[in-house]
């Protein structure tokens, strides 16, 4: 076993050491309901890590989910989550709801 | 350093540090799951079902070569696996499939079974690094296709996003719990990836899978089998997603072109279980 563990140990900390994105102190907040996110566009500066309070307000359950970001998420109904958001470069980034392709897609304005 | 470069450089580093440091894996790659497992399970409440499939486009003409584990050469066989997944928490999913096979000339038939529990760690972006975790058990009864009847599989789940980028590591532990080679230690292989999220429904990558057999008694490296797949995958509306690629066989051992196709269908069914505590890091 101890053979397994080089291998692991070395891409553990290669990838850690590269890293560097980390949650943030600044939050914003997004709440869902009547079928759509409020607010629809969420500005935050670039290249500072962020948090996304998202509030499930409605009666339905969501996924809050952002391709460009890789993000994704189940929210019932009346629940709370928090997405960590690494450092972004400046540019326009997608959120929607996964679970209903009718509600209208949001977008995160880095700038 | 760039995204780019940091990508390059982690993915040469971890290639050299499973191929070359430790002298570990080559688990039997499993050609009926060209896929490569991210930090991020399925969603809680949420039913997948999910088709893997690929096609050994120029394979070997004797069983026991490249992907075929039994007697029945690789050459034209498709693979099929049935998958049904379930978001158990928002951190765990459960998951069963069916293994169905195709060799040329011949009808599908069953080609095995296979049940595991995957699950992620910490919220993600939490960490430097996020952490994921993957056990399955596996069963074969046909020797045709696979001549090792239960084996144990385990996968520790590494994704590092920068920026539009995503790097997913899979190193796999495989073990024979019963069938002849149960006597044998553990065997290494790997699934890796790097994904450029482009467009929703329309992304490139680049996938990488192999083995090196057994820990204690690695194949020589002709014997190995390693493969690059280019890849596109996306998602579609009504929870349709797909991942397409053609593999190329990098040594002698591996089938020298395999195409996969994946198509998975995602429908929210509601949850057993509540959402995850803001303190809880594992469940």
């Amino acid at each position: 076993m101890k053979y397994l563990l080089a291998p692991s140990l070395i891409a553990l900390t290669v990838m850690t050491l590269v890293g560097g994105a980390r949650a943030a102190d600044t939050v914003v907040e997004l709440r869902f309901e009547n079928h759509r996110f409020v607010p629809q566009t969420i500005t935050v500066p670039a290249n500072r890590a962020f948090r996304i309070k998202v509030i499930n307000a409605s009666k339905e359950p969501i996924e809050f989910e952002s391709f460009k970001l890789n993000r994704e998420r189940v929210v019932g109904p009346g629940e709370t989550i928090i997405v960590n958001v690494p450092a972004l470069s400046p540019e326009s980034y997608d959120f929607y709801d996964d679970f209903h392709d009718d509600v209208p897609e949001g977008a995160i304005i880095a700038k | 350093m760039k995204p780019l470069l940091r990508l390059t450089v982690s993915v040469l580093l971890i290639l050299f540090a499973a191929c070359v440091c430790p002298r570990p894996s080559a688990a039997q790659l499993d050609p009926w799951e060209f896929e490569v497992y991210p930090y991020q399970t399925l969603g809680r409440g949420t039913v997948e079902l999910e088709s893997l499939n690929s096609v050994i486009a120029k394979g070997h003409r004797n069983g026991d070569n490249g992907t075929s584990a039994g007697t029945l050469p690789s050459q034209s066989m498709w693979h099929t696996a049935l998958e049904l997944t379930y978001g158990l928490t928002d951190r765990i999913e459960t998951a069963a499939y069916l293994n169905l096979a195709k060799p040329s000339g011949h009808d599908f038939q069953y080609a095995g079974s296979k049940f595991r529990l995957r699950g992620s760690l910490f919220d993600q972006g939490q960490l430097p690094l996020d952490l994921g975790w993957y056990i399955e058990l596996e069963s074969h009864r046909v020797p045709k296709f696979d001549d090792q009847k239960l084996e144990l599989e385990l996968r520790p789940i590494m994704q590092k996003d920068f920026g539009a980028f995503s790097l997913m590591l899979n190193p796999i532990f495989e073990k024979v719990l019963d069938g002849p080679d149960r006597h044998k230690g553990f065997e290494f292989g790997y699934a890796a990836g790097i994904y450029y999220h482009w467009r929703r429904f329309l992304s490139p990558g680049i996938e990488f899978y192999g083995g090196i057999g057994s820990i204690r008694d690695t194949d020589p490296p002709k014997q190995q089998q390693h493969y690059v797949f280019p890849v596109i995958r996306g998602e579609l509306s009504h929870g349709i997603e797909y991942n397409i690629g053609a593999g190329v066989g990098l040594t002698p051992g591996s089938d020298p072109v395999i195409v996969k196709f994946n198509l998975e269908l995602e429908k929210f069914v509601g949850a057993i279980f509540g959402p995850t505590s803001g303190s809880g890091s594992f469940f």
